[in-house]
């Protein structure tokens, strides 16, 4: 538990200090706008590739929640 | 007075005149409807393993105000199996099937597998998502599995919150799930025997397990074209985490062969070697760090992520994850996507157990837990249709290959193929239309 603090505190630290001096203005927004530029452009996709390695490999999650929900024999 | 007062006087007055009052200021929303994100897939391994034949649907409710109700059903027909765990032999093998009411029978030097297998699977997903003021927003969601013999009901929730001009995104979530397993013929007590047909008397009843899942996350704008993630997230998951269905083989010490069964009664059915059901620790935990860039070159979108993983298995893994998509003319474009994956065997995973030799807490002989690499090729190829709506198709191959050292083998295990590699291709069509 104490490690999972640490990790958040780490989290919140980093992107409040480090991450200030970067960034767009707001009217410089224009290609982080489009659709291709979204950290998930196809969730169905996404969602089928989670379910396929989790079922096929030890790992899963990590962009989102672990998945999971099938016994994947 | 100064001269943003003259100028809001001035347009005051000219709206007193025109009869109007100043215009309220209006931020750019989507418009309130219902969008629609469909797909077909495909996806087949060789040697006869499993086949799914899956729809998906993702419909999307946008409301006023940012806020969506996001809906998903997923349909899965699966046939087929994966290999059983149990080694390839120089002889047939015959096996109990997992329901104890029949036996199948393996050729020499294949990996047994039941190809009697047959299940469906339908998931349903439901999420709300929407802001809290002006910098928050939050998102709850719900979600449900059933197979023949699984029964999966989760819950999750997360919130963020934005800063430095919206180019630092903070968030926080967690979901939890309550997984039942009810396998045919009953869960097989771990590292007893596979019994011949008709006898039970190692199955017990339905087990369940519980997920828990934190996950803390930091987007950030780097630049205008330039997008970043990372998130750290904590897997705990307790309770029933064997394969019902997989064994291990035990073979002689010295010559590496499975254990011939002879029946005790000549009109008995049941398998012909020895073998033992795996038995995994009933907890793991596991750590992930994941970071994922998105950076725009006039035109083309590159998309490459990593993945670190580590648990208290002892598996460790690495998965690096690249798509570049590339505009070929009009609403157009192609996708390559090279994904890579390798990861360290469990502690507990081996080939087979040793006649005669103490037995382990825990054994599996799951290939999904062993040493391994994988590699995923694809090519995906989008366009819009002449109403607007996007599609798009994919064909993708994903091939995993087994690392097993020598000094795990024993006597004639040596020259013979020991890991089920596999081979599987992913064709999928997507469709999306609506808002």
């Amino acid at each position: 538990m104490q490690y999972g603090i640490l990790i958040a505190g780490l989290f919140v630290f980093v992107a409040l200090s480090g991450c200030s001096s970067m960034g767009v203005e707001p009217w410089e927004r224009d290609i982080l706008a489009k659709e291709e530029m979204q950290l998930t452009t196809d969730p169905i996709e996404a969602a089928t590739d989670d379910h396929i390695y989790f079922s096929k490999e030890a790992s899963s999650g990590g962009r989102g929640f672990g998945g999971g929900g099938c016994g994947c024999n | 007075m100064d001269k943003r007062s003259i100028t809001n006087a001035l347009a005051a007055a000219t709206c007193t005149l025109l009869g109007s009052t100043a215009p309220e200021p209006v931020l750019a929303q989507e418009e309130p409807g219902w969008s629609f994100n469909t797909s077909l897939l495909y996806y087949g391994e060789d040697d006869d393993r499993v086949q799914d034949l899956s729809l998906k649907t993702l419909s999307k409710r946008t409301f006023v105000d940012d806020r969506y109700l996001s809906l998903g059903l997923t349909v899965d027909a699966l046939t087929g199996a994966s290999p059983n765990g149990a080694l390839p032999q120089s002889v047939a093998q015959t096996f109990t099937q997992p329901s104890g009411k029949n036996t199948f029978t393996t050729p020499p030097g294949e990996f047994p597998l039941d190809d009697t297998f047959r299940d469906t699977r339908v998931a349903i997903t439901a999420d709300w998502e929407q802001p809290l003021g002006r910098l928050w927003a939050m998102n709850i969601g719900a979600s449900a599995s059933k197979e023949f013999d699984y029964l999966h009901l989760g819950l999750n929730a997360k919130i963020s919150r934005d800063f430095n001009n919206r180019n630092t995104t903070l968030s926080g979530g967690f979901a939890v799930a309550m997984d039942d397993v009810d396998p045919i013929g009953g869960t097989p007590t771990g590292l007893t025997q596979m019994l011949p047909v008709g006898d039970l008397s190692n199955r017990r009843g339905s087990e369940s397990k519980d997920i828990f899942d934190v996950i803390l996350g930091v987007t950030q704008v780097v630049s205008r074209n330039f997008l970043m993630q990372v998130n750290y997230s904590y897997s705990d998951s307790s309770g029933y985490l064997s394969d019902p269905y997989k064994i291990l083989t035990v073979v002689d010490g010295v010559t590496g062969d499975a254990v011939p069964l002879l029946p005790l009664f000549p009109q008995d059915q049941g398998p012909s070697h020895l073998n033992y059901f795996e038995h995994r620790p009933d907890s793991r935990s596991k750590h992930s760090l994941y970071t994922q860039g998105k950076y725009y070159m006039n035109g083309k979108v590159l998309d490459a992520s990593y993945r670190y993983m580590t648990d208290d298995w002892e598996i460790d893994s690495h998965t690096i994850d690249v798509r570049l998509r590339w505009p070929v003319g009009g609403d157009k474009y192609l996708e390559p996507h090279l994904r890579f994956y390798t990861q360290t065997a469990a502690e507990f995973y081996q080939l087979s157990l040793i006649d005669g030799d103490p037995l382990p807490e825990y054994a599996s002989a799951d290939y999904r837990l062993g040493d391994f690499d994988a590699i995923t090729l694809g090519m995906k190829y989008g366009w819009k249709t002449g109403g607007g709506n996007d599609m798009n198709v994919r064909l993708e191959l994903y091939r995993q290959s087994g690392n097993v050292s020598t000094s795990q083998l024993i006597g004639n295990q040596v020259g013979r193929d020991n890991y089920p590699d596999l081979n599987a291709i992913i064709f999928q069509f997507g469709y999306k239309f609506g808002k």
